[in-house]
This record gives structure tokens, sequence and C-alpha cells, in this order.
């Protein structure tokens, strides 16, 4: 009804090309800007930041990563828990070297750490597709987790075998470590997280983003249209790591402010992927719902029995979360296997045409 | 017309073809596939702008052909020259950018992408723009989008196929993704254009369209076209010369009428009691 592109036209390609066409969706991207850069600041409490906004964010910009590499580029990936990781303690061990450079500057280049591990252990992709790979990923996370246990030099030594996160200072606004604000710290995260976004974004829409989609979609032809698969396949696992290597490190810095080798396991890599493929492959909007679901919705399941005045044991609420968020992914993943973006598409497409069905 | 042609003695015609420069020349060349023989010692050319078909009954090794000129298949023996030069073993990307485009027998399209990414994947060899510029957008990655936008626009204007350009190519009826496919080949502006069935499984109606769009391709850009194709009205019409494939061996090339007479031909179709 109100979502309707009737009379909206477009006179040039660069109109027709920009990344929403639509002025509904420019007005509806802008007030969600809005919302996330002046409402939330304002008004949100510290629990809300740090337990909800902050943790939202890097599992979305972790999903955007793994979304670019599985999503689009159609390489199955296991590894991304361990991609993060490498991420967290590049940034880590940059910062002990470096205590004087901005920890922002720091935390954006050790994606590239990551990001050359991540194409390294992308050489099997050549030969192997499909659940095959996503088994040698396997071997990245596992062998990447051993890594963080058994150098002792990646933790400084600590006797704990934990990364703890020194204090840092950014334009006399302390960032990181335990003194740090959760407004500080939620405004990295936003800023990072969005420029990340739109920078994907950007990438996805272009030569680049077409030639990893010619490879997910039909290998074959993209090799006849001119498209080297191993360079290809090695930029995606490259982009899709360094992502990924970014988040796990504001993930650490920015949220944990403490982190040990089991913050980055399997666990880490399957929650990213769930959120990837109920968020919805191939979507970038997606990664957001996808992160949204999986992180916030738990977190508020756990308060309904406390604000309802219903005395039920911690333990309970916890089984009772699982059993709700498990048999609602199921549902989900029932009624559209494509994810949420599918279903917002279909719901766009439902305004579009209002009142009639179709 | 009652001689038999092997691949010895085949007619020289005198058709205007025929003086033309070579385009691609097959030599000897031999494929198999460990004891399997797809193609045996075949020998043929296509000449700069002709429509040349390859026929042949099924499992003649028209397709392995036509992956030999593509560099999928490396044949054992023999040698492939291409614009006068002997072609290295290579592959298919780089026959890609020499500048050999291909449909495909069941379509190939990216099935996840709209009709306009697909044939804007087709200009993927000719856009440079790096990483940077592609991640910032505004600036020379959008001209040169902008660029080759308008070369898509032109090829989608031409096959017609302008109210689809939004929609992802899964959705589309089968005509019509033969249709982008060839689209998506026309944006590479290939010296030669295989195309392996284009008319396979459509009807008379979409035949008819999809041999205008070939006959103008080769007339109005100039461009070299060696097609596969079963439907023999279709091939005798629209082609200058035909080469005639069976069991991995040639046996007949020529201009259609003299192909359609060769008694190897009815031969091969038909079936000989022995």
């Amino acid at each position: 009804m109100f979502y309707r592109e009737a009379g909206q036209f477009k006179t040039s390609y660069e109109a027709d090309q920009s990344l929403f066409p639509i002025r509904q969706d420019r007005i509806g991207i802008a007030v969600l800007l809005l919302i996330a850069f002046v409402l939330i600041p304002l008004t949100a409490n510290d629990f809300f930041l740090t337990s909800i906004m902050i943790p939202f964010l890097v599992f979305s910009l972790a999903a955007i990563g793994l979304n670019v590499l599985t999503g689009f580029a159609g390489q199955l990936s296991l590894g991304s828990g361990a991609f993060m990781g490498v991420g967290a303690y590049a940034a880590y061990k940059l910062t002990s070297i470096f205590p004087d450079v901005n920890v922002i500057f720091l935390v954006l280049v050790s994606g590239f750490f990551s990001a050359a591990i991540g194409a390294v252990f992308g050489l099997p992709s050549l030969r192997i597709k499909g659940l095959y790979l996503a088994v040698t990923t396997l071997a990245a996370q596992f062998f990447l987790e051993w890594c963080f246990i058994r150098i002792p030099w990646l933790y400084n030594y600590n006797a704990s075998g934990a990364i703890e996160i020194p204090k840092r200072d950014m334009f006399g606004i302390t960032v990181s470590g335990a003194e740090a604000t959760p407004l500080a710290r939620y405004f990295v995260v936003l800023a990072i997280t969005v420029v990340i976004a739109l920078l994907v974004a950007n990438v996805l829409r272009g030569r680049i983003g077409r030639s990893w989609m010619m490879i997910r979609d039909m290998d074959i032809a993209a090799e006849l249209m001119g498209i080297r698969p191993l360079q290809t396949k090695l930029l995606a696992f490259g982009v899709s790591s360094y992502i990924c290597g970014v988040a796990g490190a504001m993930m650490v810095f920015f949220w944990l402010n403490a982190a040990e080798p089991s913050s980055y396991s399997i666990t880490l890599s399957f929650q990213i992927l769930f959120m990837v493929i109920l968020g919805g492959l191939g979507s970038l909007g997606g990664s957001f719902m996808g992160a949204a679901f999986i992180w916030i919705l738990p977190v508020f399941l756990k308060f309904i029995p406390g604000t309802l005045g219903i005395d039920i044991p911690a333990e309970t609420v916890e089984h009772l979360t699982f059993m709700i968020v498990g048999a609602l992914i199921i549902f989900f993943l029932i009624v559209e296997p494509h994810g949420f973006a599918r279903l917002w598409q279909i719901g766009k497409q439902k305004l579009r045409v209002w009142p009639f069905p179709y | 017309m009652n001689a038999i042609m092997t691949s010895e003695e085949m007619p020289q015609v005198a058709a205007p073809t025929a003086e033309r420069e070579d385009l691609l020349r097959v030599d000897n060349v031999s494929l198999s596939f460990g004891g399997v023989k797809a193609i045996t010692d075949i020998s043929f050319d296509i000449k700069k702008g002709e429509i040349r078909a390859i026929i042949g009954p099924n499992g003649a090794g028209k397709t392995s052909m036509l992956n030999v000129i593509n560099g999928f298949y490396h044949p054992q023996v023999g040698t492939i020259t291409w614009q006068g030069q002997v072609r290295r073993k290579m592959k298919p990307y780089e026959a890609a950018s020499q500048g050999i485009a291909r449909t495909f027998q069941n379509v190939a399209l990216f099935r996840g992408m709209t009709t306009l990414d697909n044939i804007m994947s087709g200009r993927s060899l000719k856009m440079r723009k790096n990483f940077f510029w592609q991640m910032m957008w505004y600036g020379p990655a959008r001209e040169e989008e902008i660029e080759h936008r308008k070369k898509v626009e032109e090829i989608i204007d031409f096959l017609e196929i302008q109210a689809i350009r939004k929609t992802p190519v899964g959705r589309l009826p089968y005509g019509l993704q033969k249709r982008v496919e060839l689209g998506r080949a026309l944006a590479m502006e290939p010296d030669l254009l295989l195309l392996d069935e284009p008319m396979a499984g459509m009807n008379l109606e979409e035949k008819a369209d999809m041999s205008r769009f070939i006959l103008d391709v080769n007339q109005e850009f100039g461009t070299t076209i060696a097609l596969i194709e079963h439907d023999m009205g279709v091939v005798m019409d629209l082609s200058d010369r035909v080469v005639v494939l069976d069991y991995g061996k040639k046996i007949a090339d020529g201009p259609p009428e003299e192909v359609q007479a060769s008694q190897a031909v009815i031969d091969a179709y038909l079936g000989v009691s022995h």
C-alpha cells in the first residue's frame, strides 16, 4: 500500500543501479540509520548496548563475511569461527607490539592476517566442492583452534591462556579494555559494521560480485565467460575471512574484553552459519536479520518469565529458550527455506500489489 | 550427386565463403577418454563471417568438438589454428579472452541472477577496474559499469527482452532462457560464437525467432557462427557450410545441398543394412 514504486521512473543508468532504487527503501534505510546512530545512543541503557546491540552488530558483520563466501560465491565454509579467532589474536598481538597505534586501525589491519590464512585454506576449493569443501574448512577450524591453545606467544604467555584486552584510548576516549563505556564501544562497532557493509554492498553489485555469483550458479559457464576460477574463489575466501577477522577482533576488543580459544570454537562457526542460512543466503540484509534472530531473540525470551512474574528457575528458562528458538528455526526453515530475506521480499511484493492478491 | 564423400576427398565448393580467410582450422584432431574414442582424425575449417553447422546423429562427437575448440578438452593428437596461429594447450578462460563465446545444449545460465546481470556477466573480461574502485563504487567503477550497461541494453533491445530485464532467469520460460543465453554470449562481442543446439526443445515460432536472431547476428555484427543443430530444415536454411560427423569421424563437409545428397550422410541418419 505504502510500498509502491509506481511513478518512480529512472531516467539514467546511475539511478537504476543505485543500492536502493526505490524511494521507500531509501527512506527506510535512513530511518534505520537514524535509530542506530541517534535514537539508541540517546535512550538505551548499558545493558541494552552491551548485551544486545554490540553482540548483534558483531555477529551481523561475521554473518556478512560468511555470506560473501557461502551465499554469494557458493563455497560452504565451517571455519568462520577460527577466522574470527585469527583476527582477534592478530589484533591482540598488534596492540601488544604497537601500544600507541590507534586500536581501530589495528583491528582493521588484523583482518588482513585472517584474509591471508583464509585464502590458504581456500586453496582446496579449486578441486573440492560443497560438503567436501566444508570438511576441509573444518580442518582449518580445528588446526587454528589448536594454534590458539598451543602457541603461547599468541596470548603473550598469559598464565590463564586467555587474551585480555588492555585499555586503549582514541582521541581521549577509552574505547577498549574494561573501563571503556558501552556507548563508546557501541559507536565504534556500529561505525565499522556500517562502513564494511556498505563497501561489501558496492563490491557485490559490480564486476567482482557478479564473478562470485557466476562461480556459484554455474562454474563451467563462468569459466567460459573468462572468469578464472582459482583467483575468484581465493578472492572470495580472502574477503570473507577479512570481514570475519575484523568481526572477531571487534568481538574481543569491544564486547568481551577477554577471550579464550574456546570462544572461537566450532560452536561459533555453526552459530554464524545458522545466521546466514536463516537470514538468507546471498543477502546482506538477511545477514542482519539472521544475526538478530539468533542473538536477540534468546535474550528477550529469557526476560519474559521475569517480567510476567512467573517464578521459574534460571536453568529451566535457559532450556526453554533453547527449545523455543530451536522450534522457531525449524518452523521458519519449513515456511521459507530461503530465509528471512526471501520472506521480506515476498512481503514487499504483497504490499506492492495490495489490495489484490497478485 | 551420388559419390560418397569421405574426409579424404571432400568437395571444394566454389561458394563465396571458400575464398575467405580461415578463422579457425582443426587439423587431424583426435580425442579419446580412456578406451572411448570421441573424435577420430577430424579436420575442418571455419571461415571468417560464415555460419558453419556441425551435424550428426547422437553421440557423433559434436559437443566434444565444441569442447575442444573451447579448451575444455585437450585433444591427444592434432592441432588447432586460431586466426593463423597454432594454439597451445589452453584453459577455457583463455579461449574466452581470445574471443570464443559459447552457449550450451542444456541452458547454463546463472540462475540466481537477473537477465540484466547475466548479460552483464558477459562483459566481465572487458571490465578492468580493480577491487578498490569496486569498493568505492562512485567514480571509475560506476563509469565503467554504465558504459557496459549501455552495450548490454543494446543487446537487450536487439533480442527484444526488455520486459524481463530485472527478472531472475530461473523464473523465465525455456525459450526466453535460450535467448538470454544467446545475449550473454553476444555481450562478449566474440569473433567466434559456438551455439550448441540453440533450438532444442523450442516450438516453431521460437525456432523462427531464434533463426532470425542468428542470421542477424551473423549479418549485422559479422560474427562467425558455428552451430550444432538437429533440426535439418533450420540447418540447411541457415548455414553456409555443413560438416557431418558420425561415430567421431567426419563423413561429409560442404554446402547444405551437397551434404543433403551425400549417400554417407543418408546412411548415417537412416542406417544401412550390412
